[in-house]
């Protein structure tokens, strides 16, 4: 599995197809997607969408994704970062935007990479693994 | 060290806000003069509170050697007005974008703005020696925009891309210091990085 992320905008998507010779038609995409996450496409962009929805399905997305986890080895997982602005005062994005952060922070340990884009540069992040 | 004839360099400086970009810009292009050295002053004043924040920047950058150039719009006109062979500031980019995506005295948002201003920035760069991009960070926030300020946040992060990508340095600023993304080497070799750190 391989996790993309960064900020709105920052070339995610640019960089997964262009450095694993991709095409728009290799990419399921989260927005307005519904609440199940599909797997048979080889990237999954927009993470932070499905979560919102899943999360307003009344599912837990960890859970969710430890249930899928089997089917994410041969992933590419794009996801926005939304973890740098001021607390939302809704509580619904706040906690979107909590589940969000978590979600990312536990893909990256199942990781074998984990890229953070800016302005379209990738940066090699280094993360602690999960063990087994 | 950094010498009167050597390679031209541009610098793309992001980062989040008062973090310290223009702090940083202003040192960076001061150590990167060779002849002149110009500050491009983006911010169009709107009322007291605008001017006496200018009259303040413009009082900070006493003594550094900056000759302001007021360009709220339009940018290639500088080239008009300035030596290219000198070394430019420009700060911001966001500020650039709010003045022509929402025009003084208009009620209609120019969504056109950043494909302008893309074009306009590439003609800058390839035509100035050397000069820092200064532009904001707003991407990685905890909301959903819609509308007008969802485009911007796209109108901006395609005009920092363009420039970033013609860019010798691309340099994000963390409280003061710099993550060094591309350019880092040579930043280092021409005496333009601060001492110490992993960058």
């Amino acid at each position: 599995m391989k996790l993309i992320v960064g900020g709105e905008y920052q070339g995610k998507l640019d960089y997964a197809l262009g450095r694993f010779g991709l095409a728009p038609g290799d990419v399921w995409f989260c927005e307005y997607a519904g609440a199940r996450l599909n797997t048979d496409k080889p990237v999954i962009y927009k993470l932070e969408r499905w979560i919102f929805d899943a999360l307003r399905a009344g599912l837990d997305p960890d859970a969710e994704l430890e249930a899928l986890r089997p089917g994410l080895r041969d992933k590419i997982i794009i996801c926005t970062d939304v973890s740098c602005g001021v607390v939302p005062a809704d509580p619904e994005r706040r906690a979107w935007r909590e589940a969000v952060g978590r979600a990312c922070a536990r893909l990256a340990r199942g990781s074998d990479e984990v890229v953070r884009m800016f302005c379209g540069i990738p940066t090699i992040l280094t993360q602690w693994r999960d063990e087994g | 060290m950094w010498k009167a004839g050597g390679a031209r360099m541009r610098v793309f400086i992001s980062g989040g806000c008062k973090n310290g970009k223009s702090y940083y810009a202003q040192r960076l292009a001061h150590a990167m003069r060779r002849t002149g050295l110009y500050y491009i002053a983006t911010m169009r004043p709107s009322d007291v509170e605008d001017h006496e924040r200018i009259l303040r920047h413009r009082r900070e950058r006493l003594g550094w050697g900056f000759e302001t150039v007021e360009q709220p719009e339009n940018i290639p006109e500088i080239l008009d007005k300035c030596d290219p062979d000198a070394s430019f500031l420009l700060d911001s980019l966001t500020a650039l974008l709010s003045n022509e995506m929402f025009p003084p005295g208009k009620a209609a948002i120019n969504y056109g703005a950043a494909d302008k201003i893309t074009g306009e920035m590439i003609e800058l760069l390839d035509s100035v020696r050397d000069i820092v991009v200064v532009s904001d960070f707003i991407y990685s926030d905890g909301l959903l925009y819609d509308g007008p300020a969802e485009w911007f946040r796209r109108s901006l992060a395609q005009i920092d891309r363009a420039v970033a990508a013609r860019s010798d340095a691309v340099i994000e600023i963390v409280f003061s210091g710099a993550v060094v993304h591309r350019g880092a080497e040579r930043l280092r070799r021409e005496g333009l990085l601060p001492a110490g750190g992993a960058a």
